[in-house]
C-alpha cells in the first residue's frame, strides 16, 4: 500500500544560543499512523514538534503538511489549519472558564452584537467535553479550580474541538491517571482509524511500543534511527536512545519490604472535603510508602497536608510526633516536598537553576543561615546539577529554557540536595527519561537504606510496585487497600481497588 | 546576519538587554556633556545641580526596589517623605538637634512603612491596598502638621543649621553607603534572595517554606529607612518645608525604577542598581531638555513617550524568551 506522507520535516535546525536543540532533523509521518518520538531529556522532541505546531520558528529547514509548504504563524494558526498539539505542561489559562479555554481566541464565534452568548458557548463546550469522554468537567467552571488532570483534559478538548488532521501529544500521559490515559488512547485510536496522523511523545517504553506503529529516536538533536513496528525491541530502542547500554537495576531488586519501627510522619483522622475522609496513615523510618489511585482519590492533597501546605478540616498531620504548623516548620524537621504541578508549585520558571535549587538549601550553605557566599552557593548547586545530570548551559540558565524532564530534575534536586530526611514526592519522575529515572530510583533506594523515609505518590503503578515497601491504594479520600512488598504484586491487583 | 549569530552564540543579546539601562545612562551623560560644552556651561556646577536633583529620588527608589521585587507597589512613598521631613523639622525647631532631626525622619518613615505592611499582613490584604489608604491619610496629616505648627503654610528649619550638610560629599556619602547596604542585603543575604524568589512565584515560594509576610515587612522597613534618609537630605537642601516638599518624589521614584530596567513584576530579574541608574538618567534627561529650552509641558510629554518606549522594550524582551509551556 502506498503511504501518504502528511507531516514532513526536512533538514530542520534550531539553536538556542549555544545550545543546538535540533541538528538537521528529518521526520516523516504518514496518514493513518501513530508515530512515536522518543529520546533522552533535552534531545529535542518538544522543540521539533512545537515548531511544527506553530509555537516557535526554526532557524533552518522546511516543513510540509499534506505535500504543501507548511509555515504556521502561531499555534492558533496551526490548529485552525489542522495541526493541534497537547503540550507537556500547562496549556490552559487559569483565570478563565473551561468554556473560554476551549474556545480560546474564538469568542467572535459566539458574538451577537457587542455581547458574547455565554450559554451557547458553555453548551458547545460541554458537548466537546462529552465527545472526548470528559463529561465530569463542567464547562462553566473556572479552570484554576480544576486539578492537573482535568486541566489537561480541557486542553485536549480545545484541540479536539477543532477536529485536527494531525495531533501531537507531548509527554502527557505520565501525569494522568488511567482514566485520563484511556481518554487519550481512545482519541489516538480513533484518529488512526479515521486515517489521520498522530505524533506521540513519551518516556514510557512499554506504552510507546504498545501504542505506536513506528518509533523515531532522537539523541542530542539528531535523528538516530526509526524503528518499524516489527523491529520494536526494548533493549535496542533503549540503546539507541542513550547511546550505550543501560546497566544495573532499574527499580530496586530486593523483595525485602522491611523498615524501621519509628513513625516519622503521620496523619491522624484527617478530613478535608471529599479529598480526605477520616484518613490515618503512618510513615516509618527507612520506609518507602507508595500511594496510588485515580487522580481524584485525594492522594495529591494528602501530600500537601503532610507538608503543612494545606490544613485539614479536622484531624492532624504530625512529623516526629508534633503537629506540622506550616511548610517552614516541616522544612525545619527536614521534610521535603516535590509537588506535582511542576511549573507552578515546584519551580519558579522565570529564575535561574541556581535560584531554584538554592532557595530550599539556604540553611545548608549560607553562613549563619544568612550570608550567601557565591563560591559556596555555586558548589552546592553544582553538586545537584552533576548528581542529576541536569542538561544545561550553566546553572545561571533560566529554568524556563530547560526541557521538561530537566525541569523535573531541578525540582527533585532542590529537595534531595538539602538532605531531607522525609521526602514527600508527588509524581517525582514525571517526564524524566529512563536513564535519569533509574538514577532517581537508585537514589531513593539509597536514601531508604540510609534510614530516610519517602512517601511516593504516583500515577505510575509500575513505579509504585517497583519501589514501595508498603503500597496503599486510595479511592475517594479513603484507604482501600494496603499491599506489602512482594514479587507477585501486579498492576491488576492494584486496579481492582482503584476503581 | 553574521553579527546576529555571533551574539546568539554567546547569549550576548540577553546580557546586552539586561545592561541596556546603563548604556542609556552613559549615552545621556555624553549628550549632556556635549551640549553643555557647546553651550559653554559650567560643568562642575551643573553636575552638582544634577546630584542635588537626583539624590533624594535615587535613595528612596533604591529602598523601594525591595518592594517592587516582591511584585508589589507603594504609592505613598512621596507623602511619607513629606510627613517625615515635616516632623523632623518640628523636632529640630523644638530641640535644636540635627541628630534628633535625623533620627526622627528615619523613625517616622519606618513607622509609616511598618503600619503599611503590618496592616496588610494582619488583614491579609495586598500591601498595595494599604498604601493607597495610607496616601490619603498622609496627605491629611501633612496639612494638619503645617496648620498647627507652622506659620500657616510652612515649617522652616533655619538654613544655617543644615548648611554644613548640604554638600556634595555628604550626599554622595549617604547615597553610596545606603546603596552598599542595600546591595549587600539584596544580593548576598537570604533576605534578598528569598524576596526575589517570592516575587517570581509566590505559590512555589510558599511551598519552599518562605514566609511572605515577614519578607514584605522587611522590604517595607528597607524602603522606610530610604524614605527617612531621603527626607533628611531634602531638608538639608531645601530647609523651608511646605506641603509641596517631596511632592514629585512619589512619581519620580516609580519612573526611575522602570527607567533603570527593573521588571514591573519583580522576581529574579530585579536589579538593585536600577533605581540609581534610573534616577540619574531621568535628571540628565531633564537637564538636556532644559538646555534645549523645552518647556516643562513638552518635557513631560517627552518623558512620557520615553517611559512607554522603555516599558514596552522591557516587556518585549521578556516575551521573546519563548517561554514554552512544557
Ligand atoms: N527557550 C529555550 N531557550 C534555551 N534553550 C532551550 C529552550 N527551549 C529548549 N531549549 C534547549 O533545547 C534542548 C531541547 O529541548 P526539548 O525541550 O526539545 O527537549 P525534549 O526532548 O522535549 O526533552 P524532555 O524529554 O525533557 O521534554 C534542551 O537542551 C533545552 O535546554
Ligand atoms: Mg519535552
Amino acid at each position: 500500500m502506498e503511504r501518504k506522507a502528511v507531516v514532513e520535516i526536512r533538514d530542520m535546525t534550531k539553536n538556542f544560543g549555544i545550545t543546538r536543540a535540533l541538528d538537521r532533523v528529518d521526520i516523516t509521518v504518514y496518514a493513518g499512523e501513530i508515530c512515536g518520538l522518543i529520546g533522552e531529556n533535552g534531545s529535542g522532541k518538544s522543540t521539533a514538534t512545537s515548531i511544527y505546531a506553530g509555537m516557535q520558528s526554526c532557524d533552518n529547514g522546511q516543513m510540509f503538511f499534506k505535500g504543501e509548504r507548511w509555515q504556521p504563524s502561531s499555534m492558533m494558526d496551526a490548529l485552525e489549519h489542522g495541526v493541534g498539539m497537547i503540550v507537556q505542561e500547562n496549556g490552559t489559562v487559569p483565570g478563565i472558564t473551561v468554556a473560554e479555554n476551549i474556545f480560546l481566541g474564538e469568542s467572535a464565534r459566539f458574538r451577537k452584537g457587542p455581547l458574547i452568548r455565554r450559554t451557547e458557548m458553555i453548551r458547545k463546550a460541554n458537548e466537546i467535553l462529552k465527545s472526548i469522554g470528559a463529561d465530569h468537567i463542567e464547562a462553566s467552571a473556572v479552570t484554576a479550580s480544576l486539578d492537573f488532570q482535568d486541566r489537561k483534559l480541557v486542553e485536549i478538548a480545545r484541540v479536539m474541538g477543532k477536529k485536527p488532521e494531525v495531533l501531537v501529544v507531548d509527554e502527557t500521559t505520565t501525569a494522568l491517571s488511567q482514566k485520563g490515559r484511556d481518554i487519550i488512547y481512545d482519541i489516538m485510536d480513533k484518529m488512526k482509524t479515521d486515517g489521520k496522523t498522530v505524533i506521540f511523545i513519551s518516556h514510557d517504553l512499554d506504552e510507546i511500543m504498545e501504542v505506536c506503529d513506528r518509533l523515531t529516536v532522537l539523541r542530542d538533536g539528531k535523528i538516530i534511527r526509526t524503528f518499524e513496528k516489527d523491529e520494536f525491541d526494548e533493549e535496542a530502542v533503549k540503546t539507541s536512545m542513550i547511546g550505550r547500554e543501560l546497566k544495573g537495576d532499574y527499580y530496586r531488586s530486593d523483595y525485602d519490604g522491611s523498615y524501621g519501627q519509628e513513625v516519622v510522619a503521620e496523619l491522624r483522622q484527617a478530613n478535608l472535603g471529599d479529598q480526605l475522609k477520616n484518613l490515618s496513615l503512618q510513615l516509618h523510618k527507612g520506609e518507602i510508602l507508595g500511594i496510588g489511585g485515580l487522580s481524584h482519590c485525594g492522594m495529591h492533597t494528602l501530600g500537601k497536608v503532610l507538608f503543612g501546605a494545606v490544613k485539614p478540616e479536622s484531624g492532624e498531620a504530625l512529623v516526629h510526633g508534633k503537629p506540622v504548623r506550616d511548610e517552614a516548620y516541616a522544612m525545619k524537621e527536614k521534610v521535603g516536598y516535590v509537588a506535582k504541578d511542576r511549573d507552578v508549585e515546584s519551580l519558579c520558571l522565570d529564575a535561574s537553576i541556581r535560584d531554584n535549587i538554592s532557595v530550599a538549601g539556604l540553611d545548608q550553605f549560607a553562613v549563619s543561615r544568612f550570608l550567601i557566599l557565591p563560591s559556596k552557593e555555586k558548589a552546592y548547586v553544582k553538586q545537584q546539577v552533576d548528581d542529576l545530570s541536569i542538561k544545561c548551559r550553566s546553572a545561571e540558565q533560566y529554568v524556563s529554557a530547560l526541557s521538561g524532564g530537566n525541569k523535573q530534575k531541578v525540582a527533585f534536586g532542590k529537595w534531595t540536595g538539602r538532605g531531607s530526611e522525609i521526602l514527600i514526592l508527588d509524581c517525582p519522575t514525571r517526564g524524566v527519561d529512563i536513564g535519569v529515572k533509574q538514577a532517581m530510583y537508585q537514589l531513593m533506594y539509597r536514601m531508604k537504606k540510609e534510614g530516610k523515609s519517602i512517601l511516593l505518590i504516583s500515577e505510575e503503578m509500575a513505579e509504585l510496585i517497583g519501589m514501595s515497601d508498603r503500597l496503599i491504594v486510595m479511592k475517594d479520600g479513603e484507604i482501600k487497600k494496603e499491599f506489602r512488598r512482594e514479587e507477585k504484586l501486579s498492576e491488576s491487583d492494584m486496579i481492582r481497588y482503584m476503581i | 546576519m553574521e553579527l546576529k549569530s555571533v551574539m546568539n552564540r554567546y547569549g550576548l543579546k540577553q546580557k546586552i538587554f539586561s545592561i541596556a539601562p546603563l548604556f542609556g545612562l552613559i549615552a545621556l551623560v555624553v549628550c549632556f556633556l556635549a551640549a553643555a560644552t557647546a553651550k559653554d556651561l559650567n560643568i562642575a556646577y551643573s553636575m552638582k545641580n544634577i546630584l542635588n536633583q537626583s539624590v533624594v529620588v535615587a535613595v528612596i527608589a533604591t529602598g523601594a526596589i525591595f518592594i517592587y521585587t516582591l511584585g508589589s507597589f507603594d504609592i505613598s512613598l512621596g507623602a511619607s517623605a513629606c510627613v517625615s521631613a515635616l516632623v523632623g523639622g518640628m523636632v529640630y525647631n523644638a530641640t535644636g538637634s540635627v541628630t534628633l532631626m535625623f533620627l526622627t525622619c528615619v523613625g517616622v518613615a519606618v513607622a509609616i512603612a511598618l503600619i503599611n505592611s503590618v496592616l496588610a499582613s494582619v488583614f491579609n490584604l495586598p500591601v498595595f491596598v494599604t498604601t493607597v489608604a495610607m496616601l490619603s491619610v498622609l496627605n491629611a496629616v501633612v496639612l494638619m502638621l503645617i496648620n498647627i505648627n507652622g506659620t500657616g503654610s510652612q515649617i522652616a528649619v533655619p538654613t544655617d543649621a543644615v548648611a554644613g550638610l548640604n554638600t556634595t560629599w555628604f550626599k554622595l556619602l549617604v547615597l553610596v553607603l545606603f546603596f552598599a547596604v542595600c546591595l549587600f542585603v539584596f544580593d548576598f543575604t537570604k533576605i534578598g534572595r528569598l524576596q526575589k524568589f517570592l516575587g517570581g512565584n509566590p505559590v512555589c515560594a510558599k511551598l519552599s517554606g518562605i514566609n511572605n509576610k515577614r519578607l514584605a515587612i522587611i522590604a517595607f522597613v528597607m524602603s522606610g529607612i530610604a524614605v527617612g534618609l531621603g527626607s533628611f537630605l531634602s531638608i538639608t537642601y531645601a530647609p523651608t518645608l511646605t506641603k509641596n516638599t517631596a511632592s514629585s518624589v512619589g512619581m519620580d521614584v516609580i519612573i526611575s525604577i522602570v527607567f533603570g530596567g527593573m521588571p514591573v513584576s519583580g522576581g529574579a530579574r530585579s536589579r538593585i542598581y536600577a533605581a540609581v541608574v534610573g534616577a540619574f538618567s531621568m535628571t540628565f534627561l531633564n537637564q538636556i531638555m532644559v538646555m534645549f529650552n523645552l518647556n516643562s509641558g513638552i518635557g513631560q510629554m517627552v518623558k512620557a513617550v520615553i517611559f512607554l518606549i522603555v516599558v514596552s522594550l522591557a516587556m518585549s524582551n521578556q516575551r521573546n524568551k519563548e517561554i514554552l509551556p512544557r
